[in-house]
């Protein structure tokens, strides 16, 4: 039996880095707000999908190549990795200006998806129409050519090229990269963590709460329940659009199956309910515990297939699948069930109580 | 005299029947058990293997194997009541978590499918994913067996849904447990019998639709991913209500997608098959937006009266609105 080298568990740590921006920002709409959405995969698509089409056109129309990109794409890509690789400012640029749009893809696909409920739908008719939304989606970039050329894919540039060529010498240039993903996930994941934190403590938060448990009586106190579950929508999708474009750079290449339903809508779900709803700690734990044991099972597939009964490829399925089901059976309150959120820290409230 | 049916029509009809048993599954589960079933589309792929083992391993004939199909799709449907709406259906589980639970039983299902069908390739030798089973069914004067089998087959058992509903007290005690289950309890109804013949029914119908599909399409363990974008449609446009507009729901949709891809795959070219899915889907939208409670919902009297008012000549002061 072999164990995971260093680089194993530095990829480890961006997949768990990725997906906790998917599951924090999945909390608040589904955790928090209540709204069953089956479309997550759709909103780090729009980040993902993104990232695969615009950068390499943007950089090579920079560059001046004006050759056909799709055609060339290969050598193209090439050519920008090699600007790239000299040039920092641009690349963080770069970087930068693609999870800004990531961000506003997945806004503006928050926001259609979500468009349906101001005709008074039931949640239940909004779960439904995600998912076959969800579908549709990943089924036309996976057939439309001109995105992302299908089932081929693209290459995408690469901005994390720049750490490699200033490296010091004694460290391998993938480890420079992996690094640099490292670092720029965990800045965005800082920024959505805080993002998160603050409106669970704020009054937004016991809004949003209010919704999920009677939005007749947050109507009867005179608030439009069907924007907060909009913009909620907007809010959330934008986030995950910015998980997207990071998983894209990270691999440094985009298919049409990316992003698929299982594994980026599912798999969150799953995270989410384990690690308990409306509680970023449980949130936290359930994606760290799962994404470990997925990025181990993927490890040790070959292993496993001398052990098990049948093709370790399905026993994702299974071992999703049956967690799925038990949770919900057992513990649908998950490992940190929801607890009230201090406005205030303890001191402040401690202090507070001294005054009065 | 033989009548040759063109593939334009006997394809839309047969896909238009597989269809519309899953949005009658998925219809009774939601107004009489209230679960939003997401795996309906997989108890259809279970029919299929179901069908499928019969005819390659047990040596029984494409249509016999049909009551196979509704057995063993029942089973499953009871099954699945008993180990996972049950215990949910206790601890008081929200719609939502009803919706994410049949979502994690889809996976499992799917996942479970694919390995039997490793399972038959490799114990049996035999082709267990990408067949069709074309050349078991019948031709009856030019006419496909499956045109005719499903279609008669489909009717009779809507006919049969249709009486057991308005006729018996079964399906009158169905209504009510559908409509308020502790009412029902309280006048004496048998509420669990009642969850559990409606589970028969929505494993057992999705199967028998399921059996049907290879004879004409490609099948695998997968399949439920393509049609489910098609039956959710049809289960919106009906309104999720009662069996007679999941039925109604289930052949617009089915025959819209059928027939406008076919006849738009003439005019640009076959590259349109890959998105015919867009059809259903763009139904679903136009039923959100326009008319959110679906067919069911529709002010049918006004509606008639106002077409009455039209042929006699009358003015008609009711209004129109939705």
């Amino acid at each position: 039996m072999t164990f995971p080298g260093i680089d194993f568990f530095l990829v480890l740590i961006i997949y768990i880095m990725i997906f906790l921006i998917i599951t924090l920002s999945y909390n608040l709409a589904y955790g928090y707000t209540g709204v069953p959405d089956f479309g997550r995969a759709m909103a780090a698509g729009a980040g993902g999908f993104l990232c695969g089409y615009l950068p390499g056109r943007l950089m090579a129309y920079l560059l001046g190549i004006r050759e056909d990109y799709l055609g060339n794409v290969l050598l193209i890509v090439d050519k920008i990795n090699v600007a790239l690789e000299k040039d920092p400012l641009t690349s963080i640029g770069l970087l930068v200006l693609t999870l800004i749009l990531g961000a506003v893809a997945g806004g503006v696909l928050g926001l259609v998806a979500s468009l349906p409920l101001f005709r008074g739908i039931r949640l239940f008719y909004l779960g439904v129409t995600l998912l076959a939304i969800q579908i549709s989606f990943n089924t036309i970039i996976y057939h439309w050519e001109p995105i992302i050329r299908g089932e081929f894919g693209v290459p995408v540039p690469d901005p994390f090229r720049w750490l490699g060529h200033y490296r010091p010498p004694s460290i391998a240039p993938s480890f420079m990269r992996l690094t640099g993903v490292i670092v720029t996930s965990g800045i965005v994941l800082a920024i959505v963590a805080y993002y998160c934190i603050s409106v669970s403590r704020s009054p937004l938060g016991r809004l949003l709460k209010a919704v999920r448990d009677d939005e007749r009586s947050v109507e009867a106190l005179g608030r439009d329940v069907r924007k907060i579950y909009v913009k909620v929508m907007t809010v959330s999708y934008a986030l995950t659009g910015m998980a997207g474009v990071l998983f894209a750079y990270y691999q440094r290449y985009v298919i049409g199956l990316n992003f698929d339903k299982v594994a980026w809508t599912f798999w969150p779900i799953a995270m989410v309910i384990l690690g308990g709803l409306a509680n970023n700690k449980g949130t936290v734990v359930g994606t760290v515990v799962f994404i470990t044991l997925k990025r181990f099972i993927m490890f040790y597939k070959s292993d496993l297939e001398f052990i098990l009964p049948f093709s370790p490829l399905w026993l994702e399925g299974i071992l999703l699948g049956i967690l799925l089901m038990v949770i919900l059976i057992y513990r649908p309150r998950g490992l940190f069930p929801e607890i009230p959120e201090m406005p205030l820290s303890r001191e402040e409230i401690e202090k507070l109580k001294k005054r009065t | 005299m033989e009548i040759s049916l063109p593939p334009l029509l006997s394809h839309p009809v047969v896909y238009a029947n597989i269809i519309s048993f899953m949005t009658i599954s998925a219809t009774l589960a939601l107004t009489k058990t209230r679960v939003p079933n997401f795996a309906v589309a997989t108890f259809g792929t279970i029919g299929i293997y179901i069908s499928f083992t019969c005819i390659k391993i047990l040596g029984i004939g494409l249509y016999p194997s049909l009551i196979f199909c509704f057995l063993g799709g029942g089973a499953v449907g009871v099954i699945i009541y008993w180990l996972l709406i049950k215990p949910l259906r206790r601890r008081g589980a929200t719609r939502e978590e009803m919706m994410i639970a049949t979502l994690g039983l889809d996976i499992f299902l799917i996942a479970l499918l694919n390995i039997y069908a490793d399972f038959l390739t490799r114990n049996f030798k035999i082709m267990a994913r990408d067949f069709t089973l074309e050349v078991y069914d019948f031709k009856a004067g030019g006419v496909d067996g499956v045109f005719i089998a499903s279609t008669s087959i489909f009717f009779l058992i809507f006919i049969s849904l249709h009486l057991i509903f308005s006729k018996t007290n079964i399906g009158i005690a169905m209504k009510a447990v559908g409509e308020n289950p502790s009412l029902a309890e309280c006048e004496g109804i048998d509420t669990e019998k009642l969850y559990v013949i409606t589970w028969f029914l929505a494993g057992a119908l999705p199967a028998i639709g399921g059996g049907f599909f290879p004879v004409y399409w490609i099948a695998n363990p997968t399949i439920s991913y393509f049609i489910i974008v098609t039956v959710f449609s049809g289960c919106v446009l009906g309104g999720f209500a009662t069996i007679y507009d999941a039925v109604l729901g289930g052949y617009v949709v089915t025959l819209a997608q059928t027939i406008l891809v076919s006849y738009l795959s003439d005019l640009v070219g076959l590259w349109i098959l890959s998105y015919s899915f867009l059809v259903p889907l763009l139904i679903m939208i136009i039923t959100i937006f326009l008319f959110p409670h679906g067919i069911y919902g529709l002010p049918w009297n006004r509606m008639i009266n106002k077409i009455r008012s039209v042929v006699s000549g009358e003015e008609y002061s009711g209004g129109l609105r939705w």
